[in-house]
């Protein structure tokens, strides 16, 4: 967990230059969509277009090796058990010993994983151009409350400092011979022992940072100033628009028939 | 007092800060339960927000748990965001009864846990996996179900079941055995979330 949380990578292009609300639409609707559309066909097409946006991006490479790294273990699985057993089986396409794997579920798996690609290619897209800090930021700029957004901001500080204090304390709970290895039952044992030290001291520091808070004026009901305001621009509001009703509008023609 | 009373909005600035707390806590206990190879174990910070500050504080950590996960880890986790923020929810009206003071409480607190996530994760393994729970297990145990005949709904839900009810029992325990060993003066500062004016302060835990 070096070097923080954020996947985003440093970057000018025209995703990365965007309104966080632009690209966070992007990612709702296409993963929406992947899941409305009634084809693979589809589906491929929405695959194609994210890959595409991630290629103007630049992130041809890290987006495609991240998606696989997450979706070919869960699609091994997904094709051992639909194939298996999906209810609609017929057509027997090979056996393995009594196992015998069928067209239909197997077709249905492809189904399935590409949803999932989908889902995760739109999400990396998004992590990989846009700073989470810039996301709490321009939530505030359009309302949100100032303390939820300091409660995103001090998440992203505290977790990367909350790991390191674990990775210490998993070493010197081991260096008093604490056992981390064997069956659950001893597994399990050795996890209070790891998690109470971690727990009481990142609690006991709460209640400092809250009295800072305060005293830097943290509970004051006055409008907060930016110190620099996100470039937004009609077409952006026109094109997030238009994305966000694609959901909606994919609904209604699959209810009025779409095959 | 009602139930909808644990929901009132009394963020003070204590609550607020206790809530990346309680994610980062949710992070770190899900690292240590990899480093281990026990179960997910993702929601201890949210159940132990739920328990000392509320519904909110406990919803807000587990919802907020989920999507930064996804930003970074895991990018399925925030179509699982829903789930996390119901155990916050549920563990923050146990901890507005105090059902975590007494054994059956406890076991309450536990049940409702479970089925919150299950009933909850069921649908999405459905809509997200065709059924499965992406666990090799449980969905070598949902395959096997399938087969001989069981409806998909209830294969899923058992296979989401199989998974929840030994690891949401580890939560529990390690979420009420840290609020046991925190100072009550420290208890005791969370609590005034559920007070309204003119209740009396209240006992300080066992």
């Amino acid at each position: 967990m070096r070097g923080g949380l954020s996947l985003y990578v440093e970057g000018n292009s025209l995703l990365h230059r965007a309104h966080p609300f632009t690209k966070g639409v992007l990612m709702l609707s296409a993963v929406a969509l992947a899941f409305i559309v009634p084809s693979a066909l589809w589906v491929a097409g929405i695959l194609v277009v994210l890959l595409i946006l991630g290629t103007v991006a630049g992130l041809s490479r890290r987006l495609v090796t991240g998606a696989v790294a997450v979706v070919v273990p869960l699609s091994l699985l997904i094709f051992a058990v639909q194939g298996f057993a999906n209810p609609a089986n017929r057509t027997v396409v090979f056996a393995l010993g009594p196992i015998v794997y069928y067209k239909e579920g197997l077709a249905f798996a492809g189904f399935v994983v590409l949803r999932i690609a989908c889902l995760v290619v739109a999400t990396f897209l998004f992590s990989f151009t846009t700073r989470p800090a810039d996301i709490s930021e321009a939530l505030m700029q359009s309302g949100l409350s100032p303390s939820m957004g300091y409660v995103l901001q001090s998440a992203l500080q505290i977790i990367p400092q909350t790991l390191d204090m674990a990775v210490r304390i998993q070493d010197a709970q081991r260096s008093r011979g604490l056992e981390t290895e064997g069956p659950l039952h001893r597994r399990a044992r050795a996890y209070l022992p790891l998690m109470l030290p971690l727990v009481l001291s990142s609690l006991l520091a709460t209640q400092e940072r809250a009295m800072a808070l305060e005293v830097r004026g943290f509970g004051l009901s006055v409008k907060r100033q930016s110190r620099y305001v996100f470039a937004d621009s009609t077409p952006q509001r026109v094109t997030r628009w238009l994305m966000a009703l694609a959901p909606p509008a994919a609904v209604v023609a699959r209810v009025a028939g779409w095959q | 007092m009602g139930v909808l009373n644990a929901f009132k909005f009394r963020m003070n600035t204590l609550a607020i800060v206790l809530i990346p707390v309680c994610i980062a806590i949710d992070w770190a206990g899900h690292a240590l339960a990899q480093a281990l190879h026990l179960f997910f174990l993702d929601s201890i910070g949210t159940v132990l927000g739920g328990l000392l500050a509320g519904p909110w504080v406990g919803g807000l950590a587990g919802l907020l748990t989920n999507i930064l996960s996804s930003g970074s880890t895991d990018p399925i986790a925030w179509s699982y965001c829903g789930v996390a923020f119901a155990i916050g929810v549920v563990a923050g009206i146990g901890g507005y009864y105090g059902w975590h003071k007494t054994w059956p409480g406890r076991i309450i607190l536990y049940v409702l846990i479970v089925l919150a996530a299950s009933i909850i994760s069921t649908p999405i393994n459905i809509g997200l996996y065709g059924g499965g729970s992406g666990v090799a297990y449980g969905d070598a145990m949902y395959a096997a179900l399938v087969k001989s005949g069981w409806p998909t709904w209830l294969a899923a839900y058992l296979d989401e079941a199989s998974a929840d009810i030994p690891d949401k029992f580890i939560t529990v325990v390690v979420a009420t055995a840290i609020y046991f060993g925190l100072p009550n003066r420290y208890r005791a500062l969370f609590s005034v979330w559920r007070r309204s004016p003119g209740e009396p302060e209240p006992a300080p835990a066992r």
